[in-house]
């Protein structure tokens, strides 16, 4: 690790004032960077891939509205912990709260925050090992293309292959969310547009932030039947191969409208508005037809060498979303 | 099934082997201080003013050095030297310098100033399956294929494991000017002794090797390779003291590994499941070593009839393998068993049945276990292989069981006993504990011994200047050093009770020691304080050697085991989820029951994390691991865990404490890859398990023509065969 210094930041305004170099300053010099929980960050700059030269820590902002819960929005520094425990969130929107629930470890989860979740940067192996200078990097090659890519994108990939690796932000996509914003001109963002594919921007960044922005809230519509499914390989300390989160509303039994997002999948939350329109109509009790609207989330895959076991796993991750959104435990498990 | 939370009790068992235990409730000696970290492990030892030292390594399979800049590095504060040896790199890791610095900071800022510029070249990354092919059969295995009425044949591959010990390889010299201390992380004190003599610039009078605590070894940690071998040196010229520790990539990359497979197998069956012989092909991965590879197939645990066997070294750029827990038969006994279990569906014989009659343990415990084994996991409830639940659903389940054993090895060993006029009682033996709970172990028989409680033993080991042990390797050092304890604690009990006899005026042969009592008959004579003050001299030493000879790599009283495994296929994920392990294991008399069953346990979370997740993955483009950490490398977790129930075998064959570090790990990959067999109905013949091969063994089963599956019978829920 090189050296650094830490502000430790009392406010968000004293946060905000200390990440203003990074309004002027050119993207190539390295800026000073916001750290919540830093369990990406600490990693990246142990690894060498991240070197800022200033850190503002924002674990040390004293506003309690970064931390609080309310109906229809939570702080930047809520915990990926309080998020999966919130009893109201439990009810409001369950598909976040069940998003993060059994993400990373225990540990992990009580130490990383929401807006941490959202930011955090892509886990290619090539991209982790400082040794491989790929074009995310500012090199000239995906080494993914030829190489070991089983855990890369099956949609929207090139010229980088990355998946996006929050479980949250497909979440708050099928929940209309947004995120509330600071230190630039803008005050709000919606969360379709927070990120951006490796052909859409610069292939050195995911999200679409201005230097300076700081996210302070995120915002969601409520989504009471909504749900969640991972899959994945290792049940501890590990992400998922292939996950969709999906919220629905029903008339009755059938599904009149559906808000369905993959992650894993591609570069950014992945929605699958084919899937969307498929279900529509559907009745929860026709199993056959259910299966041939989550059937059409594979289409238009485009996988790599190594990868094509994922695009036959992601119907089936739909479906189980489906199912967890309809769950009947879910009342009782609500309440704690 | 019984009670969950009973059966994660490893006591639930042990009416099986009440009559065999020393200590059954003696906990770890040193568990306390390592739970709360007041262990200090070598890595942790830091000694003011020292030096660090890290290796300059090739990232790429095959690289060539066209630039470094040694005067930037140099010229950084704080950096003592910068040695670059080779301007050519053989694999990922390949050692071609070293840098020296007064701190870490300056260590890595060094390392980046370097700047390397490497060239790549095109590396082999690994076995070719285009070279896995069978020899032409010669006279033995032609007549079985002749007189088959199945020929069998598949193709079987295991990949590299690295050991991932939690404390990574290296030593710290603590130099004292004309002497030194050692502190190594080390399966072997004295070889650390003997080998780091060439570099220390010492005599052999002047420095002692310690290893308190090792955070791991599993086989790697017998050399002390070049970061060791550096220390030393740096130390020598410097006088100064040196830490040198690898990171977690370079563990990975260059600390040794159990390399991987490819194994052909041809078999001419009969009618009735009986092996009649055949052909067995071992490709064994070793990266850039000249030897090291293979696979332990055929086991000699099952009769397969006249079997040619053969094994072929394949090189290419990877680190090279060291010996790991069992070197060879995890990745032989997954192949053998999965065999085995093919064979038996394709004759339509079930496959306990098959390997009750193929077992070749002419003491008869293997079968016993299994029987034994087979009640436990309920094998009767064992379905069809794929057969497809009632109730539909997309979980299947299956069961699956594999087998063990261990030679009954041992080396020479020696130890101490002293006790002190004050009472105090030591047990000095140099041999290390890697974390086995050797420590605990030689506490509990030198106890036992001198009749004294465990409590009151202060047990020294791993020092170099102590008395001479085994290194740990082979799974030798408890079967070796005990019997040296037990001759010393009777030789120090030998010189208390003389003195006793006499300042007593009986006859010794009347007295004993009995709860550091000493006893006259059956009357407490005198309170072990009181018997220690007696003595003329400030203390008695009780010497204890064993010659080490006796050992037999097969045959009698050698440690067998059977597991039984239970588990869960997800066939629209392709995730396996282990429900159950049921792991029988003998190991002679057993000293202390905590640590064995411990031993036991661990053997079978290193087999499923083999079985389902770890793989060294090389990028075949570049040759450089894609995954050196512990995240993307992926071991067995928490959740994954299964319920395991460890049982001790008491086996009236085997009288005295026998290996037991390694024949657990051996049988749990194969014992899995036969319960997914039978779960989902086709096998999954490459490790890792992952969900990409058991969902093509998903649709290998359902393209089994109807009514036609892969064992030949009919496909539904119910019923032993
Ligand atoms: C073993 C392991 C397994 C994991 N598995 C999963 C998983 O399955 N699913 C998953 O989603 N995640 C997983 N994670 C990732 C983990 O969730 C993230 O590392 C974590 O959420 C990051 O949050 P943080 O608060 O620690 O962020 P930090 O590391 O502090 O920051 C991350 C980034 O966000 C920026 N940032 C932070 N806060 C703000 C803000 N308020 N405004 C603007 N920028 C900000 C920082 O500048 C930095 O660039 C795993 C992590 C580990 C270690
Ligand atoms: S997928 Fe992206 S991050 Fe990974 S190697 Fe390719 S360019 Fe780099």
């Amino acid at each position: 690790m090189n050296r650094f210094s830490v502000i430790q930041a009392r406010s968000i305004d004293e946060a905000a004032a200390a990440l203003a170099p990074a309004r002027q300053g050119a993207r190539r010099v390295a800026l000073p960077q916001l750290k919540a929980g830093g369990m990406d960050l600490i990693d990246l700059m142990k690894e060498g891939i991240a070197e800022p030269p200033t850190l503002i820590n924002l674990l040390t902002v004293e506003e309690a509205a970064l931390r609080r819960i309310d109906e229809g929005r939570f702080g930047a520094l809520v915990t990926l912990a309080e998020l999966a425990a919130d009893a109201a969130l439990l009810r409001t929107a369950p598909v976040i709260a069940r998003s993060v629930a059994l993400a990373a470890t225990p540990q992990v989860r009580n130490v990383a925050t929401a807006a941490g979740s959202l930011l955090q940067r892509p886990r290619c192996w090539y991209y982790r090992n400082h040794q491989f200078d790929c074009l995310k990097k500012g090199g000239s090659t995906c080494f993914a293309v030829e190489g070991e890519n089983r855990h890369h994108a099956i949609f929207g990939g090139g010229p980088c292959h990355i998946v996006h690796p929050s479980n949250l932000a497909p979440a708050l996509v099928v929940c209309d969310g947004s995120v509330d914003l600071v230190g630039g001109d803008r005050t709000t963002l919606p969360i379709a547009r927070l990120f951006h594919g490796p052909d859409r921007g610069s292939v050195l960044g995911e999200h679409t932030l201005e230097p300076g922005e700081i996210i302070v809230g995120i915002r969601y519509r409520p989504a009471p039947t909504s749900g969640f499914c991972a899959i994945k390989e290792k049940q501890s300390f590990d992400w998922p191969l292939v996950f969709a989160c999906v919220a629905l509303a029903l008339e009755g039994t059938t599904i009149a409208g559906a808000r369905v997002c993959a992650g894993a999948v591609a570069p950014t939350p992945w929605p699958l508005p084919a899937v969307e329109e498929a279900l529509r109509g559907v009745d929860l009790g026709d199993g056959a037809a259910l299966s041939r609207a989550c059937a059409v989330a594979a289409e238009g895959a485009t996988p790599m060498r190594d990868n094509a076991f994922k695009v036959r796993l992601l119907p089936v991750a739909v479906r189980r979303a489906i199912e967890d959104a309809v769950r009947p435990a879910r009342a009782e498990e609500a309440t704690p | 099934m019984a009670d969950a939370d009973q059966i994660n009790q490893p006591t639930a068992n042990r009416s099986f082997n009440d009559a065999m235990v020393v200590d059954a409730n003696a906990s770890r000696l040193d568990g306390v201080a390592k739970v709360t970290g007041r262990a200090r492990y070598a890595r942790d030892v830091t000694v003011p003013g020292m030096l660090y030292v890290q290796g300059i390594r090739s990232p790429w399979g095959v690289g060539k050095l066209a630039a470094i800049d040694v005067p930037a590095a140099k010229a950084i504060p704080g950096v003592v030297d910068v040695v670059v040896e080779r301007d050519t790199g053989e694999y990922d890791g390949d050692w071609i310098g070293h840098v020296v610095a007064e701190s870490r900071l300056a260590l890595r800022r060094a390392m980046r100033a370097l700047a390397p510029r490497w060239e790549r070249g095109e590396p082999k990354v690994g076995i070719d399956p285009g070279q896995v092919v069978l020899d032409a059969p010669d006279e033995g295995a032609s007549a079985a294929y002749r007189r088959a009425a199945h020929i069998f044949e598949a193709e079987y591959s295991t990949p590299v494991q690295t050991h991932s010990a939690l404390e990574t390889h290296g030593l710290v010299v603590e130099h004292r000017g004309e002497s030194a201390i050692v502190h190594a992380s080390t399966q072997g004190t004295f070889a650390v002794a003997e080998e780091i003599a060439r570099f220390i610039g010492l005599p052999r009078s002047r420095y002692e090797v310690r290893c308190e605590y090792v955070g791991g070894g599993f086989g790697a940690k017998f050399q002390i390779g070049r970061e060791g071998s550096t220390a030393a040196t740096v130390a020598a010229a410097t006088k100064r003291s040196v830490h040198s520790f690898c990171t977690r990539r370079e563990e990975h990359l260059d600390t040794g590994n159990r390399p991987s497979s490819h194994i052909k197998v041809k078999l001419g069956v009969a009618r009735d499941g009986a092996i009649l012989g055949g052909q067995i092909a071992v490709f064994g991965g070793t990266g850039v070593a000249r030897g090291g590879g293979g696979a332990s197939i055929p086991s000699r645990r099952y009769a397969l009839g006249e079997v040619s066997a053969k094994t072929t070294n394949v090189r290419f750029n990877a680190g090279a393998p060291r010996a790991m827990r069992a070197p060879g038969h995890p990745q032989g006994a997954f192949a053998e068993e999965l065999m085995l279990d093919e064979v038996a569906a394709l004759a339509g014989v079930d496959p306990l049945e098959l390997r009750l009659r193929l077992d070749t343990d002419e003491s008869g415990a293997r079968r016993a276990m299994y029987r034994a084994g087979a009640e436990m996991i309920g094998w009767s409830r064992r379905h069809a292989n794929g057969a497809v639940p009632e109730e539909g659903g997309p979980i299947r389940t299956g069961l699956g069981v594999g087998s063990t054993s261990w030679g009954a090895l041992r080396g020479p060993a020696q130890a101490e006993i002293v006790v002190h006029r004050d009472g105090a009682v030591e047990l000095r033996s140099g041999a290390q504990d890697i974390g086995t709970g050797f420590r605990t172990v030689i506490g509990i028989a030198a106890a036992d011994a001198l009749g004294v409680p465990l409590e009151s033993i202060d047990v020294r080991i791993g020092r170099s200047t102590l008395p001479e042990g085994p290194a740990s390797g082979g799974s030798v050092t408890t079967p070796s050093v005990t019997p040296a304890v037990i001759a010393a604690a009777q030789d120090a009990k030998r010189q208390l009770l003389e003195v006793a006899a006499q300042r007593l005026g009986v006859a010794a042969a009347r007295l004993t020691i009995v709860g550091g009592n000493l006893r006259d008959g059956e009357r407490v004579a005198l309170a072990w304080a009181d018997l220690c003050r007696l003595l003329p001299t400030e203390s008695v030493v009780g010497s204890g050697r064993f010659d080490g000879r006796g050992g037999t790599l097969f045959g009698e009283g050698h440690s067998h085991g059977v597991q039984f495994a239970e588990v869960e296929v997800d066939i629209e994920t392709g995730v396996i989820g282990v429900r159950r392990v049921i792991a029988f294991q003998a190991c002679g008399r057993i000293l202390c029951r905590k640590t064995a069953e411990s031993q036991v346990i661990g053997g079978v979370i290193q087999g499923l994390s083999y079985a389902l997740f770890e793989n060294r993955l090389l990028d075949r483009k570049t040759g450089a691991m894609v995954n050196p950490n512990l995240e993307a490398y992926k071991i067995l977790g928490s959740v994954d865990m299964p319920v395991i129930e460890p049982i001790l075998w008491s086996d009236a064959t085997q009288t005295g404490a026998r290996g037991l570090g390694e024949p657990p790990v051996i049988p749990t990959a194969g014992a899995v890859a036969c319960a997914v067999l039978n779960a989902v109905g086709a096998p999954v013949r490459h490790l890792p398990m992952t969900p990409d091969k058991v969902l093509a063994a998903v649709d290998a089963a359902a393209a089994q023509p109807a009514g036609q599956p892969a064992d030949g019978r009919p496909r539904r829920e119910g019923g032993a065969a």
